[in-house]
């Protein structure tokens, strides 16, 4: 029966790619056209070949983009994104559509529709990752002062509010130490609203986010990493989230600094765990210098996390640090290559891990407390718009694995390898 | 695997990534060579307007911010439209490097930051200039770039300030 499940489940999801890559082809066909002979596609009237889907029924500010990207995942050892130890995973997929409408140059309407399968850590469904209504309430040639509503992609860092597309993240898989992907579905974004502005100045740009939201809890690792099996439920309460930014030259040096206060309560419906609350705290430093053919980006978070109220063994006071330096270099004009390390220490009082070990009896190990990650990559633009990734990681810990793919930490592996590709395509 | 027996020896990691970039060096040094091509010859590229619009002159800042897609309306409040070519088309790169001093790499990641975090909208990609003719001549309220032997009376100049 559940294999019966299994394959019904896998023909949804082959059909689903499917679906998506003939509405790509149509796509790629009708810019093609459009580009050799724009009067041959006004003449064809018939919008099943196509007509429709060059936008020219829709008014000029209503813009349509989407993305598709197949994945596909080696380790050595311990299990990343589906079953990768010693095989290939094709459980990684990411897939979606967006619409922006202008209705008024003020006020911009846009939502994103995504389909994601990371493994066990993303339960394949179709979500609303952001819907927003966006309002700027001064606009000049110098400045710009707005308002946001919605679900918003949370502003963490460089990366976080556009990790879904392969084009937008310099590597397949972002720095985990700053950029968990077990916890992906937390982190990408949050209902609120935000107050943001920008002044532009012949010295650079200045920007600001400020927004109150109510973060979403629906990961499955997250709370199964937590709370294993036991019944109860997280629900986020109201929360913070303020970044500045500055940057020279449209980008050619670019800081930030984000600072978050994050609230999550716990619902137990087990005798085990006492409801408790949760708050997090990170702290984000975020530096890049953008040359022609090179760039070279750092960023560096202390996160507090403080566990109240749950009971022994969960309540702890901990901060950790994540940080990563990255280097990119354009070798020509359609092959980038990356090099990377990147460092995460769960607890800063207990680097190695051994008291944590210690105190659940060896049943986590210490090197699940930390995880050094070494990365070299290659990107290839194959046309514009395609992507093809390859990326080797040579890692030291297992600090940013996902619980639900490795339930018995006891047969993780310390030191382990892991090769990713990845195909991405987006207009 | 072949992988495994690494993991038995004490710390094989750094210098399995060290042979890992040798290599990756070897294979790409030809490459290097080969892209550093001589740059195209000098094209005077200049902002232009539909010849409608009553505007005549924007600030640096102000035509940077059009391009970035952060400013969308002209001083009237009619709403701009951006038409660009495509990345790596030498009029679009000059105008990029000459005129708003970014590479045009930076432009494509702040577009695509724009849309898929939904904080904004693309400028709509042209395919070659005598299409941004059509389009900058016909499209109230439109900008884009063109050489300056290119105009006609229904396009003009902006002026930068």
């Amino acid at each position: 029966m559940n294999n019966l499940k299994k394959n019904l489940k896998i023909r949804f999801e082959i059909v689903c790619v499917l679906c998506v890559a003939c509405t790509l082809s149509q796509l790629l066909i009708v810019n093609t056209a459009v580009a050799e002979t724009p009067a041959a596609v006004e003449a064809n009237e018939n919008w099943f070949s196509g007509a429709w889907l060059d936008g020219s029924w829709m008014p000029q500010s209503v813009q349509i983009h989407g993305f598709l990207s197949q994945g596909f995942v080696h380790t050595s050892d311990n299990n990343f994104f589906g079953k990768s130890d010693d095989s290939v995973s094709t459980d990684y997929r990411e897939l979606g559509i967006n619409g922006s409408w202008r209705v008024i140059p003020e006020l911009q309407l846009s939502m994103q529709v995504v389909y994601r399968d990371a493994g066990l850590t993303d339960d394949q469904d179709v979500r609303i990752d952001y819907g927003i209504a966006d309002y700027s309430f001064y606009s000049t040639e110098s400045s710009l002062l707005g308002l946001k509503g919605g679900r918003i992609p949370t502003p963490l860092g460089f990366y976080n509010e556009t990790r879904d597309v392969l084009s937008n993240r310099p590597t397949i898989l972002l720095p985990q130490s700053i950029y968990f992907d077990k916890n992906r579905n937390i982190s990408i974004s949050a209902d609120g609203g935000y107050l943001f502005g920008e002044h532009r100045t012949e010295f650079g740009d200045f920007f600001f986010d400020v927004g109150a939201v109510i973060p979403r809890l629906n990961d499955p690792d997250g709370e199964f990493a937590l709370t294993r099996d036991l019944p109860g439920k997280f629900s986020g309460n109201l929360s913070w989230i303020g970044r500045i930014a500055y940057e020279w030259q449209s980008g050619r040096i670019r800081t930030s600094i984000t600072y978050a206060d994050f609230h999550v309560k716990y619902k137990s419906n087990n005798s085990i765990i006492q409801p408790g609350k949760l708050q997090f705290n990170p702290l984000i430093f975020s530096v890049q210098y953008n040359g022609e053919n090179w760039s070279l980006t750092g960023e560096y978070e202390f996160a507090h996390r403080h566990f109240n109220d749950f009971g022994a063994p969960l309540d702890s006071n901990t901060t950790s640090i994540g940080y990563y330096v990255q280097g990119t270099y354009k070798f020509t004009s359609w092959m980038e290559g990356l090099v990377r390390y990147d460092n995460l220490i769960v607890d800063k009082n207990d680097k190695n891990g051994k008291k944590f070990s210690a105190s659940t009896g060896g049943l986590l190990p210490a090197h699940s407390r930390f995880a050094e990650d070494l990365t070299v990559g290659l990107r290839f633009t194959i046309i514009p718009n395609l992507l093809f990734s390859a990326e080797y990681h040579h890692i030291n810990g297992t600090a940013w694995l996902a619980d639900i793919e490795n339930k018995d930490r006891t047969k993780t592996k310390k030191r382990w390898d892991m090769f990713l590709w990845m195909i991405s395509y987006n207009f | 695997m072949a992988l495994r027996q690494n993991n038995q020896t004490t710390n094989p990691g750094i210098f399995k990534v060290l042979i890992y970039l040798l290599i990756l060096l070897i294979f790409i040094s030809p490459l290097v060579l080969a892209d550093s091509s001589i740059e195209s010859k000098l094209i005077l590229v200049q902002p232009v307007i539909n010849a409608n619009n009553k505007q005549t002159s924007i600030s640096r800042n102000g035509l940077s911010a059009i391009f970035k897609m952060r400013l969308i309306q002209w001083d009237d409040g009619t709403p701009v439209t951006v038409f660009v070519l495509p990345d790596d088309n030498p009029v679009h790169k000059q105008f990029s490097k000459k005129i708003l001093n970014v590479f045009p790499h930076q432009l494509r990641r702040i577009w695509n930051n724009a849309i898929f975090s939904g904080s904004g909208q693309a400028p709509i990609t042209l395919s070659s200039t005598a299409e941004m003719i059509e389009k900058i001549a016909t499209t109230p309220g439109s900008i884009g770039n063109l050489s300056i032997n290119e105009l006609n009376d229904r396009i003009k100049i902006i002026d930068i300030q």
